[in-house]
């Protein structure tokens, strides 16, 4: 969905999109993680709430509402993009049942088995994606790639605001561990860094195959890309298959890292219930939205609601830790003297 | 006679093979106390006989005596009794209040030390381990031949003594978790401990984990490349093999023979078991997704001859590889319960039913023996027999799941089977301990 939103959003110079894009992750991560430095040990309901009540749910709220937009906008996408793809046959509600169930149930172990299962995953999965995206360059015609010049008019348009998705999703999670695993900050800058090429060979491999006036018109245009890979020693005809199905394996990773950090908000203002119940009963009443999406042109709406919602994440949350933190510090030099 | 003495004659006095005699020794009246199948007795005698005669022994005193042929006990009927059925000697004095333990010369119950039986070994030492935990421990001594190697021994259960040793190496194995392990034993001493699920319940596992949380071992080898990897070695008597602990998923592709060959060898080798791991998972369900729900991703030739092979098959491809892997199941069953001289007319009737005559028949397909047979094949090439069982079950977890969602279901049986790997724990560290393995590595 990111390259159709690119793709959409401007005609020529592409690369220049992406890279604000990108830049902008890389000053969201950092100023966050800069702020929670300040606060060793600690996650970022530990540090609102440390502020207050009333911070605590004017932050958290939104943070809360946005987990489960993207949850259930995750759930409908995805199993939309299923049936489109391959499972033409199996009724929509049993393939978000599916997604629902395994990624309850890895959120229901815990913090560690999530990352223990994505370690297993990326051993399994990585290799057949990277495999993938390599091949996929098989059609490409660079002389595509032509018009470079790029101007910032897409910062305006509807569709390239959607394409923060990519970015605001994953890096919140840096704010919930603290508890449990220290991390390395230049660790972490290497690792965003090292995805930044994908995030271009995504928008590029279907430009390049086919052209921006072609591509343009396509709904995944990424997935049409890897379609017209022809391998001739491949039994497998649609390599496109085994792109989607690991990124689904990741993706169903992403739901249980996302429902585990809502059970924790929720945790935070309603403790008396006990998580795992907590968490079922949130699966079910996700399935329940999900099923109340009646087609796609809900989902997109949906995608836009959020896209307010991601913003404030994107921008308030990193920006308010870091404040608090330089506030606390003050404070206890105060104190210190 | 003596309350104690008639206490121990009322308690185990009816068996039949309890031996009871008055006898001197020396002057002093005394009664000899045993069993007669655990001692042999002849042998015994005459080794009290020499001890009285021996010439040094005429200037001692009665207690350096004593000392000299045993461990001098005071009366306590209970210790009498338990050493009885321990298979020793005891020599109560009549006049004098005490009893001694004598260290008998036992009949030979147990077996040599012989091949193993459940592990193949190609050119590694070939003995391994039997049901006597003392021998045990001394082959890992012989093997191991370090200071280092601390035994820590633990009898468990009321009614049956039990007797448990752990085996590690001092300053390579993490002290907390071995007082973690100890501890839970302590808590657990009264606890029956027959089988491995008691030893699982004792030590405070759920028994209802489909992985088994011990790496098992008839290699001598093998559990010594464990100690320096920092794992605790528990051996139970009357088991002849040592139960490593922590288990981790990486054992299930090594084996410490495998560095007997080169390098690059040693890497395939294990290459070829994990290629067998994910074989063994994915191909049964690859069949059933791409038969029944996602034939478009095939090649249009591979795709049509599928079908061909398919062709006349009455019922779905599911119902079909559960029948053929039922069956699969139920040889392998069978060969294990039959007697070793029978075992072969399995493998005939399986072969013929299996190879020849369900194709012929029109009831399976070419294709699903083939995937069969690579299935059993592949499932084998995995360490310890445990394990195998283990992905024997999560097969079918995907099976199922590959009948309904096709090759989503598959990608979801992976991503099932690999939370639920990441779930498990013991004692805190967890059963993907990737770090753990590649100290084990480092060391190895």
């Amino acid at each position: 969905m990111y390259p159709e939103n690119i793709i959409a959003s401007t005609s020529e110079g592409h690369w220049l999109a992406i890279l604000l894009g990108v830049i902008i992750h890389f000053v969201v991560i950092s100023v966050y993680m800069k702020g929670l430095s300040f606060f060793p040990n600690r996650n970022i309901i530990g540090i609102y709430s440390s502020v207050g009540k009333g911070t605590a749910l004017f932050f958290l709220i939104p943070v809360l509402l946005y987990f489960l937009m993207v949850i259930i906008i995750t759930v409908r996408a995805y199993s939309e993009i299923i049936t489109i793809v391959f499972l033409s046959n199996t009724p929509l509600w049993a393939i978000m049942a599916l997604l629902l169930f395994i990624s309850t149930y890895i959120a229901s172990c815990g913090l560690e088995t999530i990352f223990r299962t994505g370690i297993l995953l990326a051993i399994l999965f990585l290799p057949l994606i990277l495999f993938i995206f390599f091949v996929s360059f098989q059609n490409v015609d660079w002389r595509y790639a032509i018009p470079i010049d790029g101007n910032f008019q897409f910062i305006k348009k509807r569709d390239y605001l959607e394409s923060f998705f990519a970015f605001s999703g994953g890096y919140l999670f840096l704010g919930f561990v603290q508890p449990f695993f220290s991390y390395n900050r230049k660790n972490v800058l290497i690792a965003a860094a090292v995805l930044i090429p994908f995030f271009f060979f995504s928008v590029y491999i279907p430009i390049l195959t086919f052209g921006q006036a072609t591509a343009s018109t396509f709904f995944l245009p990424f997935v049409v890309a890897v379609d017209a890979i022809n391998i001739n020693w491949l039994m497998f005809d649609r390599v496109t298959m085994f792109f989607i199905i690991s990124l689904i394996a990741f993706v169903m990773l992403f739901l249980s890292l996302v429902s585990w950090k809502t059970i924790r908000i929720i945790e935070q203002f309603i403790p008396s219930i006990k998580p795992v119940y907590m968490l079922i009963s949130l699966s079910v009443i996700i399935f329940l939205f999900c099923l109340s999406v009646p087609d796609w042109k809900d989902v997109e709406k949906l995608f836009w609601w959020n896209t307010i919602l991601r913003f404030y994440v994107l921008i308030a949350i990193p920006i308010s830790i870091y404040l608090i933190g330089i506030h606390s510090k003050r404070k206890n030099q105060h104190e210190n003297i | 006679m003596n309350s104690s003495l008639q206490e121990i004659k009322d308690k185990i006095g009816n068996n039949d093979d309890f031996f009871f005699q008055r006898d001197y020794l020396g002057e002093f009246p005394v009664v000899l106390m045993a069993f007669k199948t655990l001692i042999d007795l002849p042998k015994t005698k005459k080794m009290l006989q020499t001890n009285i005669n021996n010439p040094f022994t005429i200037n001692k005193t009665l207690d350096e005596f004593l000392t000299g042929i045993g461990e001098v006990k005071e009366q306590d009927s209970k210790e009498a009794i338990s050493s009885i059925m321990e298979g020793k000697l005891i020599v109560y004095l009549e006049n004098i209040p005490k009893f001694v333990i004598v260290e008998p010369v036992s009949k030979i119950l147990n077996r040599a030390i012989e091949q193993p039986v459940n592990e193949n070994v190609l050119q590694g030492p070939l003995n391994s381990f039997t049901e006597d935990k003392d021998t045990n421990i001394g082959i890992v001594r012989r093997q191991m031949n370090s200071d280092n190697i601390q035994v820590i021994s633990l009898a468990v259960g009321n009614d049956q003594k039990k007797s448990l040793s752990l085996l590690y190496l001092k300053d390579l194995t993490n002290i907390d978790f071995v007082h973690k392990l100890i501890d839970q034993i302590k808590k657990n001493q009264d606890k029956e401990l027959n089988h491995l699920q008691d030893l699982s319940k004792i030590l405070g596992f759920s028994p209802w984990v489909a992985i088994s949380k011990y790496h098992t071992t008839e290699l001598p080898l093998e559990a010594v490349q464990f100690l320096k990897k920092g794992r605790v070695i528990l051996f139970q008597d009357r088991l002849p093999f040592a139960l490593v602990l922590p288990s981790l998923l990486w054992d299930i592709f090594t084996l410490e023979n495998d560095r007997n060959y080169p390098l690059p060898l040693t890497i395939a080798i294990r290459g070829v078991r994990i290629i067998g791991l994910l074989m063994t998972l994915l191909i049964p369900g690859l069949y059933v997704a791409l038969v029944a729900v996602n034939p478009e991703v095939l090649r249009i030739e591979l795709a049509l001859s599928i079908a061909q092979s398919r062709e006349g098959v009455p019922y779905p491809a599911l119902v079909e590889i559960l029948m053929m892997l039922v069956i699969l199941e139920l040889i392998l069953e069978a060969s294990i319960r039959l007697p070793r001289s029978i075992g072969p007319t399995i493998t005939m009737v399986g072969g013929i039913i299996l190879g020849q005559a369900v194709v012929e028949a029109k009831l399976v397909s070419n294709l699903l023996i083939i995937i069969l047979a690579a299935t059993t094949i592949a499932n084998s090439t995995v360490v310890g027999f445990q394990n195998s069982l283990t992905i024997r079950l999560f097969k079918y977890i995907i099976v199922i799941l590959a009948s309904i969602y096709g090759i989503l279901g598959i990608v979801a049986g992976m991503v099932l089977v690999s939370a639920y790997l990441a779930k498990i724990k013991s004692f805190g560290i967890p059963y993907l301990n990737l770090k753990f393995a590649k100290d084990g590595i480092k060391s190895g």
